[in-house]
């Protein structure tokens, strides 16, 4: 079996895989023979982030990967979550044997390239589930009443920008390899990935970097600012778009003194920068406004810390982020799941990658979801945030047609 | 210089820690859990921002209370709108919410730790104000905002306090450290 092969019947079998998507080299990284498979929770997340805090891959295949969901870290955060009532595992973490590179050629680097091969012979059989129409949640009315609680909040103070969740969900069989290789020629967000498990699966076009560690240095990419390409033709109207509009400057300006902030918790003194202030990127059906920010880490910092101050991501929460949780929490019935947490991998201490988890599908319980959100604004209607929404869900939404 | 923070859990308070840690041994504590003890061995007292109103953290007002005549405060955002209320002054709604802005504001001849008349640009984030006419013998009003004359900056002529609205911690404040430069290095 050549290496092209191999990836064609992995693909087709029910195997347990992870793609994510390597911006920088413009390709994708296969990972799969998982000779660990860690379900987190709150009574084993310090341990298993401490064990790591020691872990240096050797092998090109070998790292940590997987996610923490928004629950488990808000629960980090010492705050009280909704229930989950079909358990979906709060953060899941793999350590494979077998990494495949794909690009113009592929590339295996395995332990056993033998073992690989054996182990395709399962092909999987399709459920064929019938479609089903897509349900929204919270309902128009709902949201209305949230929309207008939170611009109370604002009003008072208590939060400075607030984004509610909405969710949609059908329940239909994916074919998820095939799906997500098919959306990445839509759209090839530089965070997408794909995580199939026989328990759950994700598709993600998330196009938002959480962090980056490379030796000492941190990088965070906030996106804060989206409009739609219908209204506006090229890049160059869309940062004039930006910079006119008072309501996108404004939040952006928000978020990156967040992520100044929370890089600050863990950084040394004075080494915090803008690197790039407000710069546009294009994707399918929408334009982004992002900045990047960075520092240097404090010599011992642990990956603990790391993401006590980092995560949930501040852009796609609000500000500040401790009562805005508080308030999410309160009013948002239904769990996030994966939905704002984190998907990313660990190699070492000084050579990690997280995303946060947007513009993605959660397939679990044989239901498919779909979470967008957008900010409360005090000279916005909750009609027009709610319509927005569906902008930002649609490049996904397709796929569940 | 030993220096205390006392975080009301805000997303803008470790700014204002890297800013201030220049100046001394920074210590940060949560709110809720900064003992008398901690405040009692600081130099300086500085009342971070934060979500809500004064009135929501009564344990900062009571340390307010407790040290004003005793220690340097500063107090910055809802910080400032703390030290307002220990004054007596009124913490209230303002028609326009500024949150992420970038304005000017200007000193008045009260000030005794900035140039008179001076403008600065600086970034802002608060729902509230303090509510005028605001009336006391000891703190003055010594910074104003030039679009809506919202008080920008509190200081008090007997004891060592200083509170600023703006956030000199923010990227919108060129130069934000000689803020809290001027304020540290202010003496009675």
């Amino acid at each position: 079996m050549n290496n092209s092969a191999i990836l064609k019947t992995l693909l087709a079998s029910d195997k347990d895989i992870i793609i994510y998507r390597n911006s920088e080299k413009n390709n994708f990284e296969l990972y799969t023979d998982f000779i660990e498979k860690i379900n987190l929770n709150i009574n084993n997340l310090d341990k298993f982030l401490n064990k790591l805090d020691k872990f240096k891959a050797k092998k090109k295949y070998d790292c940590y990967i997987g996610f923490f969901g928004y629950e488990l870290l808000c629960k980090n955060l010492n705050l009280i979550v909704n229930k989950d009532k079909h358990a979906f595992p709060e953060g899941v973490f793999f350590r494979p044997q077998t990494k495949i590179v794909i690009d113009s050629k592929i590339d295996i680097f395995t332990k056993s390239k033998l073992d690989l091969i054996k182990s395709l012979k399962t092909l999987k059989n399709s459920k064929n589930i019938s479609k089903n129409k897509i349900k929204v949640s919270p309902s128009v009315e709902n949201y209305e009443k949230i929309f207008n609680k939170f611009k109370k909040n604002i009003k008072a103070g208590e939060t400075y920008q607030i984004k509610i969740a909405q969710k949609y969900s059908n329940k239909k069989d994916l074919d998820i390899a095939k799906l997500f290789f098919q959306l990445m020629k839509k759209n090839l967000s530089p965070e997408s990935f794909c995580i199939r498990t026989k328990e759950f699966n994700v598709i993600s076009c998330s196009p938002e970097n959480l962090f980056k560690v490379k030796g000492n240095k941190i990088v965070t990419s906030p996106i804060a600012g989206t409009v739609s390409r219908k209204k506006i033709k090229s890049t160059k109207q869309a940062r004039q778009f930006f910079e006119n509009n008072q309501k996108e400057d404004k939040e952006h300006n928000m978020i990156v003194d967040l992520e100044r902030n929370d890089l600050s918790r863990i950084t040394k003194p004075s080494s915090v920068k803008i690197q790039k202030l407000k710069f546009v990127q294009k994707y399918q059906y929408i334009y982004h406004n992002v900045s990047d920010i960075s520092g240097t880490l404090h010599e011992k910092v642990k990956l603990s810390q790391i993401v006590k101050a980092m995560m949930p991501g501040g852009s796609v929460i609000g500000c500040p982020k401790i009562n805005t949780l508080k308030l999410l929490n309160k009013e948002e019935k239904e769990p996030r799941r994966i939905y704002t947490g984190s998907f990313g991998y660990f190699r070492s201490i000084k050579d990690m990658s997280f995303n946060i988890i947007i513009r993605s599908i959660l397939n679990f319980n044989n239901n498919n979801e779909v979470f967008v959100a957008s900010g409360v604004i005090l000279d916005s209607t909750a009609k027009n945030e709610y319509h927005e929404n569906f902008l930002k869900a649609k490049s996904l939404l397709d796929l569940l047609k | 210089m030993k220096l205390l923070l006392i975080d009301h859990e805000d997303s803008f308070t470790y700014n204002l820690a890297h800013l201030l840690s220049s100046f001394g041994k920074l210590e940060v504590k949560n709110y809720y859990d900064v003992k008398e003890s901690t405040v009692k061995k600081s130099d300086i007292i500085i009342f971070s921002p934060g979500p809500g109103k004064p009135l929501d953290y009564p344990i900062s007002l009571e340390i307010y209370e407790k040290f004003k005549t005793k220690k340097k405060i500063i107090g910055i955002c809802l910080g400032f709108q703390l030290i307002a209320n220990g004054e007596g002054g009124i913490i209230s709604k303002q028609e326009k919410i500024f949150h992420g802005y970038q304005t000017y504001i200007r000193t008045n001849n009260k000030s005794l730790r900035f140039p008179n008349n001076h403008m600065y640009q600086v970034g802002r984030y608060h729902s509230l104000k303090l509510k005028e006419p605001f009336d006391s013998s000891t703190m003055h009003i010594t910074m104003r905002c030039e679009e809506t004359n919202v008080a920008m900056c509190l200081e008090s002529h007997t004891n060592d306090i200083c509170g600023l609205q703006f956030h000199p911690d923010s990227f919108l404040t060129p130069n934000g450290k000689q803020f809290i430069s001027k304020i540290i290095q202010f003496k009675k």
